[in-house]
């Protein structure tokens, strides 16, 4: 039912929704007219050719196991966390939670410096072993691939899993042990069943996540013959130099992306219940001692890479201590480490202006959809979510051609326009789903009073409504921040012009085999998300108010 | 011409349609009772203006306010949840709805407020530290400082303990009483409604069904549903009683007596008298027992001091306390 005043919001709504429509079917209109240039010759090549079902079947593959690995890995941790205490859970879990915004750059790096065959790892066994060859050759692999897509995605895997878990009531479980199941029948018929939900919502994610991964696969497969949809789109677009074929696939990876997630739609519909947590029991003795063994596992595979990365900035490729990195980084470096502070202080601006854009559209969108109860919103908003970055990035390269050749503009500003633009449009979904539960949770009544006593929709919202949505509006900010400031995928894509972000000159220095300057940047990066994260998730004291 | 009038109101649902007419006085305190989802919360947030009608008028003091603004109908409410706004202090909350704009006068008047509702010096207090109760009496204390011309309650106790019910129904009885504001108050809770009431006006699927004031809705209800919405009594069709009588007759358990022996008819021509009542059930309450008994294969309700020794006992009750219902 429409609520009170939901015109306001409604038109208050109007400009986000235009621009958030504008900026996503302008780049796809242009894919389109580009792909279909010679009359549609380009989409049956790109339909008949036996090549893009080999890409669509080993990007579908790559997905398909990355996800079910995440989960899988998952599901035991979960258990674990879900049923018991111990002092250092809610801080694993809050860690846990940096995937959802690490930039996929610093897994890159890391993997590269830890796994590398000149890795970390590879060296210390060397040493361990006394042997000369690589004792894990883990990188430039479909291996490398899932163990880094495994790497990013356990922990949303384990986050999800068991924030769900925890609300579940044991007594269906207690119920099955009074009349004699055991341990596994119990967890196979009563406790597996009742996780399907959670279970399916967080391998969807992963896949769909996974499917439209592009870096961890540019780099780390490191073979032409592990191209995923997005990497070929990319290698059309700046090896080849063939837009059109570009085009088309990107239109294909549109559709086969689309027709996903229309398929896993209902299956994410979020479940309602209670959202009470269920009592954990206390760790002791063995449970402790598993408690222990469990954090430190996770612990192991996570901390590494990412550990590796703030130890590399400071090393030479032999080992020996050096801050040439940081003094490239200063300023006084030649070639590609000599752009990072521009190149910082470029995505710090991007990052900004999208968060400050992603938020202000996000919330009309989100009050004017929770205050009519409107569907359409939101499925709008999920819009872009239906098109890889990498093809957002390519919709964006005509639409700055295009204005350079009706207006004749070219201009570093406006490269720089089109990447925020691009980056807004990918991350806004992410707002609108961030800010939309703080938009529902408003009571109506609250609003009600304040219209009984006098108060116009517009001033009811800003000081009675807005203060209430503070805390997700500050959360989608800095989500937000952190997706614009790890954005690889569109930038590279678009960055043939000159917008360098500190992602972009990232991978650059991995191609150039700069280890050590992509860890210095890659430090300043991850520091910076740090930041980001602490400010999304700290809770003032002001927020507990509902 | 009464002060508020509701005139043929309609709104229609997919699967319910609310249509009420009544009216009230200036100074009046009416409650709205009904089962739930008898459209009593409907019927406020169409009078406030939360909701638009489909047809019918809507007018205080004479002037047709069905089409006004939300903001300019002069009508304040208090709700359930209490609905205090989280943002501001327990005085901003008071001060929220003032037409007036001195800032001193508006602080004096907060304090005043405060101490009429029982919270001084509560000004400076965060509304989220205030319990349940407190929380509603400065729900309270905001709409009165709206100076509304009418003032809605939607269940306003309901969330609170019953102990605090009782004590907050009388600080709201006892404002409308010095200060003569006008007040529609919903309820599910009988007994609140009896208490606080001048009139009660009973609703059922969307339809106004009575308007009367507490005792004649008690001893004199019209129908059997708002006969048994009001209380405990016994229904039986009207033939068994009285010969060639339609209907039912229907009587209050207090109103009859029970006797354990056998009672002639005859010897009590101003009672109606039931023979041969087996006791069924004799629940202790604290001041009484009320027991089920069965009459012809018929429930009977009967109040009694004692609990009866005998398993088959007659039961009388005054002629004038029996009443028929269609």
């Amino acid at each position: 039912m429409r609520k009170k005043g939901s015109g306001y919001y409604l038109l208050k709504a109007v400009p986000a929704v235009l621009l958030l429509l504008l900026l996503f079917i302008i780049p796809i209109l242009l894919i389109f007219s580009n792909a279909f240039q010679d009359g549609g010759k380009a989409i049956l090549e790109v339909l008949k050719d036996d090549y893009t079902y080999h890409l669509l079947s080993f990007t579908l593959r790559q997905a398909l196991i990355s996800a079910l690995v995440s989960v899988a890995l998952a599901i035991p941790f979960s258990a674990f966390f879900s049923k018991y205490a111990f002092p250092w859970r809610k801080a694993l879990l809050t860690v846990s939670q940096l995937a959802f915004t690490i930039p996929t750059i610093l897994v890159v790096l890391g993997f590269v410096i830890w796994y590398g065959n000149n890795g970390y790892l590879n060296n210390a066994l060397r040493t361990m072993l006394g042997v000369s060859y690589t004792p894990l050759p883990v990188l430039y692999s479909f291996s490398a691939i899932i163990l880094a897509h495994v790497y990013l995605n356990f922990p949303i895997a384990f986050a999800l899993l068991t924030a769900s878990w925890s609300t579940l009531p044991e007594t269906q479980e207690n119920a099955a042990y009074t009349v004699g199941s055991g341990r596994l029948r119990t967890f196979m018929r009563i406790t597996l069943p009742r996780l399907r939900g959670s279970l399916a919502s967080a391998f969807i994610l992963i896949f769909l996540f996974c499917f439209s991964s592009f870096a961890i696969v540019m780099v780390l497969g490191g073979n032409p013959a592990y191209s995923t949809l997005e990497t070929e789109i990319y290698r059309r677009v700046h090896v080849s130099a063939d837009l059109v074929s570009a085009s088309a696939l990107a239109l294909f990876t549109f559709a086969v992306n689309a027709l996903l997630l229309a398929i896993t739609t209902p299956g994410r519909k979020a479940r309602k219940g209670e959202r009470r947590e269920r009592t954990l029991k206390k760790a002791k003795g063995a449970k402790m001692l598993e408690a222990i063994v469990l954090s430190f596992l996770m612990l192991l595979f996570l901390v590494p890479p990412i550990a590796a990365i703030a130890i590399r900035a400071f090393y030479t490729k032999d080992g020996i201590f050096s801050l040439k990195a940081w003094e490239g980084i200063s300023g006084r470096g030649f070639g590609l480490i000599g752009g990072s502070i521009d190149a910082l202080i470029t995505s710090l601006v991007i990052g900004i202006i999208v968060a400050l854009l992603s938020v202000w559209m996000g919330s009309s969108i989100a009050m004017a959809s929770a205050k009519r109860n409107s569907r359409l919103l939101p499925f709008i908003s999920s819009l872009p979510m239906a098109s890889g970055s990498v093809t957002m990035g390519l919709g964006f390269i005509f639409v700055t051609s295009f204005i350079f050749t009706s207006l004749g503009i070219r201009s570093y500003c406006l490269s720089l326009l089109s990447v925020i633009a691009a980056h807004l449009v990918i991350v806004l979904p992410f707002s609108v789903r961030t800010i939309t539960p703080g938009a529902r949770m408003i009571p109506d009544s609250l609003s009600n009073a304040a219209y009984t006593l006098g108060r116009s929709t517009g001033r009811t919202y800003r000081e009675i409504e807005k203060p209430l949505l503070a805390p997700y509006r500050r959360k989608a900010f800095a989500f937000s921040f952190a997706l614009s400031l790890g954005e690889v995928n569109a930038t590279l894509m678009l960055s043939s012009g000159n917008v360098e972000t500190l992602p972009v000159l990232i991978y650059r220095m991995i191609g150039n085999y700069d280890y050590q300057g992509a860890a210095a940047l890659g430090t300043i990066l991850l520091a910076e998300a740090l930041i980001v994260f602490a400010v999304g998730e700290a809770r003032w004291r002001k927020d507990a108010v509902l | 011409m009464p002060f508020f009038e509701a005139k043929g109101i309609e709104k229609k649902y997919k699967d319910f349609t609310l249509s009420a007419s009544f009216s009230i006085e200036e100074g009046e305190f009416l409650s709205i009772i009904g089962p739930s989802g008898s459209g009593k919360s409907t019927l406020l947030s169409l009078i406030a203006g939360i909701e638009d009608p489909d047809s019918g008028t809507i007018t205080i003091g004479g002037k047709d306010i069905t089409k006004e603004r939300i903001q300019k109908r002069g009508i304040a409410m208090v709700f359930q949840d209490f609905s205090l706004f989280p943002s501001m202090n327990t005085e901003r909350n008071i001060q929220f709805g003032m037409k007036e704009k001195d800032r001193a006068k508006r602080k004096e008047l907060s304090d005043k407020l405060l101490e009429v509702v029982g919270l001084k010096g509560y000004g400076k207090r965060d509304v989220s530290s205030l319990s349940g109760g407190e929380a509603q009496r400065v729900a309270l204390a905001r709409a009165i400082a709206a100076e509304p011309r009418i003032i809605l309650f939607d269940e306003p106790l309901s969330a609170l303990d019953p102990p605090l019910r009782k004590h907050l129904r009388s600080i709201i009885r006892g404002i409308h009483d010095s200060l003569g504001i006008t007040v529609i108050y919903v309820t599910h809770d009988i007994e609140e409604a009896f208490a606080v009431s001048d009139r009660i006006l009973v609703m059922r699927d969307g339809r106004v069904i009575t308007v009367k004031d507490a005792e004649e809705l008690y001893r004199k209800p019209d129908s059997l549903f708002t006969a048994f919405f009001t209380g405990e009594g016994t229904a039986l069709p009207a033939h068994l009683a009285f010969e060639n009588m339609e209907g039912s007759i229907f009587f209050r358990p207090e109103e009859a007596e029970i006797a354990e022996d056998r009672l002639s008819p005859e010897m009590y021509p101003r009672h109606l008298v039931l023979e041969e009542c087996k006791v069924v059930s004799a629940d202790f309450s604290g001041p009484h027992y009320m027991l089920g008994l069965s009459y012809k294969g018929y429930p009977v309700l009967v109040e009694a001091s004692r609990k009866p020794r005998k398993a088959d006992v007659s039961v009388k009750i005054p002629k004038d306390s029996v009443l028929i219902l269609p």
